[in-house]
């Protein structure tokens, strides 16, 4: 037993002489329980909500008032927030672009003749449309917005209108989009995100560690020859990987992308196939420019695992931004994740076109050109 | 290749302290125990590192403002190996060829030959993993010659290798040094190595140049005489005084053996050992072997720094 004790003495002696490795056992969990928490832990508040407007009398306006001060208070009245966040937008079709590019979670549409309807009796129709391909916020806007509406009906019934008259028709704008499809794209981007860690500019910290570097060194390859060559392998591994993953998931979970279902679209793959690409590009600069700095491969590889939990939770892989605290938004407004994974769900449930995620390629755009020069000015051609 | 009194500082510690060589077409060794700045110096040089102070020209280029150009004109084996052991012989020098750019026609043929120099063109395609510490070393020695550079830089080249395969790898720098004529700097701590490869030598000890000259010149520096190792089984202050006095013994030394062990150094070994014995006989002493050999580059080194290689 004596030898037990020394194996064991040798071991903690050996952890507490690695601060890092301790705390890093500890800060993935704790940045799981804070962002994963919060982030579930939180009603769908201040979701953006379309409102068009054609008729103002005063139900309409006594609609619009309720649904202004619609509450979410799911924890038992405390945190109780504004739940949507209403946007006046002119004419429908202005909505329906909205809402395809994912600026808002519904459009409620007031007919012209809502307000003239009601006053003379007659039947009306009030359309509510959902973004269903965000399962989890469709969930919770529609039932408050039909309470939010039906309350305002039945103050009208008192005064004497039948509600009968007003017919509330939730209409879902896509196909209905399961959690798991939800979820999908955040896994591809972090699959990238893996082989950006493991496989990107920490072979280079790798090999100065080993001393394998001086080869490349004394050969006349360029500092942004090395980079540049190391950024393209770490884009092929990972779009291998970002790839198979994809029709793995696609074969095996029955996820169904508009890009391949029901038949395969040409444009639908590429748009994909270019998103998966910045996103890579983008993902391996930033953590190249990180490693080619860093000194040691152990230190190297405990800080990219917060990193990595901070950047996916914040996305929306697996909640909708609209549900996180104002600070963990704040982070997901800056993470490149956030973007990747908004164009891919557009792309892979909605049919989206360039136009739709022409925002999201500008920040990819833009984030990816400033990690690869920084990887580059960071590299230091030298031991 | 010529240095400028280059020098090299890690905080306090200087590893190359103002520095001047000179380096013809020739096979030129540097000589020093482990930490005496060879290292460092070949790092300088094959601009890797960066001097603190003074510069260098290598193969007619300055070795910071014109790294680039250095760096295209020189090949470099360093003290570690720096194959990717994943891939095959083949694979790794092909990459090396393109890193220097060499169209793909050329690069083949030379490689080619470049592997049959060594002996490794029946085992080009199995990956490096497989190989011997020789022929692991043999590769990366051919593969520093895949671009034809002018000058070619090893450091300590049969480090951690078996005598056979040691030889071997002598013999394939030899061979390359008479084939091709390029320039060869070796650093090395091996004496042997130094005093049959090299044409000329510089004896690095504290980031200085301490001694310089052929293997031959250097060991005539030292007296031109040879060593004289006795061991006695008996001993007094009055032979050693005696020693010391005598006219064919230059100076005398106490080896690491022991009490009794005794370096020294005469001036004609074939007169000094009569000489010698007569002197202990006569002074009550007794020896109990006594042997005459040639000086070798230690006992230089011994000389000039005052401590010997091998410790």
């Amino acid at each position: 037993m004596k030898g037990a004790l020394a194996v064991c003495w040798r071991d903690v002696l050996k952890f507490a002489r690695q601060p890092i490795v301790m705390v890093s056992t500890i800060i993935g969990p704790f940045l799981t329980l804070v962002l994963l928490g919060s982030a579930f832990g939180g009603a769908i508040t201040l979701a953006p909500i379309a409102i068009v407007r054609e008729s103002y009398g005063p139900y309409s306006s006594s609609l619009i008032e309720t649904l202004r001060n619609e509450q979410s208070c799911q924890l038992g009245g405390i945190n109780c927030q504004n739940s949507f966040h209403l946007i006046d937008v002119p004419d429908m079709d202005i909505a329906q672009q909205m809402l395809h590019a994912g600026s808002v979670k519904a459009i409620v549409h007031i007919p012209r003749e809502l307000d003239d309807s009601l006053a003379a009796g007659t039947k009306v129709v009030l359309t509510v449309t959902l973004d269903n391909t965000d399962p989890l916020s469709t969930a919770a806007i529609g039932p408050e917005i039909l309470q939010a509406s039906q309350s305002v009906s039945s103050g009208i019934q008192t005064s004497g209108i039948s509600p009968s008259n007003t017919t509330i028709d939730l209409e879902y704008a896509y196909r209905n989009v399961l959690y798991i499809e939800f979820m999908a794209p955040g896994t591809f981007v972090q699959s990238i995100m893996f082989v950006s860690i493991i496989a990107g500019g920490v072979q280079l910290v790798v090999d100065k560690e080993r001393g394998i570097i001086e080869g490349y060194l004394v050969t006349p390859l360029k500092k942004h020859e090395i980079v540049i060559g190391v950024l393209l392998s770490g884009v092929i591994k990972s779009l291998f990987s970002a790839v198979a993953l994809f029709i793995l998931a696609v074969a095996l979970t029955g996820i169904r992308p508009l890009s391949l279902f029901p038949r395969p679209d040409l444009a639908g793959i590429l748009l994909t196939m270019f998103t998966l690409f910045l996103t890579a590009l983008g993902l391996i600069g930033m953590m190249t420019a990180y490693a080619v700095r860093s000194t040691s491969a152990d230190l190297y590889r405990v800080t990219c695992f917060p990193i990595n939990l901070t950047l996916y939770y914040t996305s929306g892989a697996i909640y909708p931004l609209d549900g996180m605290p104002p600070w963990m938004k704040q982070i997901s407004v800056i993470n490149p994740e956030t973007y990747a994974v908004h164009a891919l769900r557009l792309l892979m449930y909605k049919g989206a076109g360039l136009g739709d995620i022409a925002g999201d390629f500008i920040f990819l755009s833009a984030f990816t050109m400033l990690m690869v020069a920084l990887a580059i000015v960071a590299f230091r051609r030298g031991l | 290749m010529q240095t400028f009194g280059i020098t090299k500082k890690f905080g306090d510690f200087t590893a190359v302290d103002h520095l001047d060589l000179e380096v013809k077409h020739e096979v030129f060794g540097l000589l020093g125990p482990n930490g005496a700045g060879k290292t460092t110096l070949q790092r300088m040089l094959v601009t890797v590192l960066s001097p603190t102070e003074g510069s260098a020209i290598v193969a007619g280029a300055d070795i910071v403002r014109e790294a680039d150009r250095v760096r295209e004109l020189i090949g470099v084996v360093t003290q570690a190996s720096t194959l990717d052991i994943e891939l095959s012989a083949l694979e790794n020098m092909n990459l090396y060829g393109m890193y220097y750019g060499i169209p793909r026609k050329q690069r083949q043929e030379r490689i080619n030959e470049l592997l049959k120099v060594v002996e490794l063109a029946d085992r080009a395609k199995i990956p490096v993993s497989g190989y011997s510490g020789g022929m692991k070393r043999r590769l990366e020695i051919v593969r520093a010659l895949v671009h034809e550079p002018e000058v070619l830089f090893l450091d300590e080249p049969t480090t951690g290798l078996d005598p056979q395969a040691r030889a071997a790898v002598l013999e394939y720098i030899k061979r390359i040094h008479e084939e091709h004529g390029i320039t060869l700097v070796i650093t090395t701590h091996y004496l042997d190595e130094a005093e049959n490869l090299c044409d000329r030598l510089a004896i690095v000890d504290h980031g200085r140049i301490v001694a310089l000259g052929t293997p031959a010149d250097l060991k005539r520096e030292v007296s031109g005489g040879d060593i004289v190792e006795a061991d006695f089984s008996a001993l007094n202050d009055n032979v050693l005084k005696a020693l010391e006095k005598s006219d064919s013994v230059l100076k005398i030394k106490r080896r690491d053996g022991g009490p009794f062990e005794f370096t020294i150094l005469v001036k004609n070994g074939a007169e000094a050992v009569p000489k010698i014995v007569g002197l202990v006989d006569s002074n009550g002493g007794k020896l109990r072997t006594i042997t005459l050999r040639e000086l070798t580059l230690d006992d230089v080194f011994l000389n000039v720094t005052g401590r010997s290689l091998r410790e």
